[in-house]
């Protein structure tokens, strides 16, 4: 009984560790709600896309590079800059029937479009931003 | 002892379930829809924080609106990494300007070097353009009575922000030296743009969001 209660506390510390440095990043967050009824809800742990990212083909990788290449130097400094502002609303635009923004909260970044017939919200851990750009600048060719 | 263990058990395996749901109660805490573009959920600015703001409202409109919210320090950092056509490593090349063969250099040296007054006054039928130079600023102030519905600019940089944009090479402009010196000034409003569709103001202040 008391070497099952062990193996039992064993496994519970095992699972707050493993859920702790999973979640420690935050979550990225994807929410696509069409007017045609269909709905995209994508909740990922932002602590494992850098080991995702490990686990793409190279030739994949190297391919997101290239297109994102002359911007991710901006893309990571960007997210290192906008970690001091955790709460700001960067960029709002709204017109009668759409509404769009850009801040951040809680050292995520939020991006939200409001529009006839669809609903985007996106929420992004900006230290995953910083991972996945210097993980994509290191799989740039002649990186 | 026992009992002490089993208590010890309990408050273990309940601050462990904390910690566990300690991630999702913070999830719970961001409710989709929400970027956080309101007032209330900004977060107050540190001190030495210089923000810039653009915003563009349409008077006949009240929906239509556009809101940027830029902190300085964070372009300075920002704009050296872009390196597109004209804008390289934070400069602009001049000569890729459209100055129309005016030498801006000369120019602004011959504002700088002379005394607080007014440079530019031109009054026609069609518009009204005035440049001046006043403790410490340039304003330009265009008023335009051409159209039906008039329009006006009026622009006030600091003198220092122009001597810092001037500060580099011969042909270009240094931006990041320009926003540099633009962060040290108080708050100001710098440009002014009506006309019959819509208003443009871009400020700078301490603030983290745009009234």
């Amino acid at each position: 009984m008391m070497l099952l209660a062990k193996v039992a506390a064993g496994l519970c510390g095992t699972l707050v560790l493993a859920g702790a440095y999973t979640f420690h990043e935050g979550v990225m967050r994807v929410d696509e709600d069409h007017g045609d009824g269909g709905h995209v809800h994508v909740w990922v742990p932002a602590a494992i896309v850098p080991f995702a990212i490990g686990v793409v083909p190279r030739h994949h990788l190297e391919h997101a590079a290239v297109q994102m290449g002359p911007w991710l130097p901006t893309l990571r400094v960007v997210a290192k800059e906008l970690e001091k502002y955790p709460e700001a609303a960067l960029v709002e635009v709204r017109d009668s029937r759409q509404h769009v923004r850009i801040g951040t909260h809680r050292g995520s970044l939020l991006i939200d479009v409001d529009a006839p017939g669809e609903n985007v919200h996106v929420a992004c851990p900006l230290v995953m931003v910083m991972d996945v750009a210097s993980a994509l600048e290191a799989d740039a060719p002649g990186a | 002892m026992t009992r002490s263990r089993s208590s010890i058990k309990k408050i273990a395996l309940v601050s462990a379930t904390l910690l566990l749901l300690s991630p999702l109660a913070s999830l719970a805490a961001l409710p989709s829809g929400q970027a956080s573009t309101n007032s209330a959920s900004s977060q107050a600015p540190s001190a030495g924080e210089r923000w810039l703001h653009v915003r563009v409202t349409n008077p006949d409109s009240k929906d239509e609106t556009v809101r940027v919210n830029v902190p300085l320090e964070m372009a300075e950092k920002v704009l050296p990494t872009i390196n597109r056509d004209k804008l390289q490593h934070g400069k602009v090349k001049i000569d890729q300007i459209d100055s129309q063969g005016v030498d801006l250099r000369a120019l602004v040296e011959a504002v700088r070097s002379s005394r607080d007054g007014e440079f530019v006054t031109v009054q026609n039928r069609d518009s009204d353009v005035r440049v001046a130079k006043q403790n410490g600023y340039l304003f330009v102030h265009v008023y335009d009575k051409s159209h039906s519905k008039k329009s006006q600019v009026e622009v006030k940089v600091p003198m220092k922000v122009v001597d810092a944009l001037f500060s580099t090479g011969k042909d270009e402009l240094d931006l990041v030296a320009g926003l540099h010196a633009l962060s040290s000034q108080g708050d100001t409003e710098l440009v002014t743009v009506k006309d019959h569709e819509n208003t443009v103001r871009v400020w700078l202040d301490s603030k983290n969001i745009s009234e």
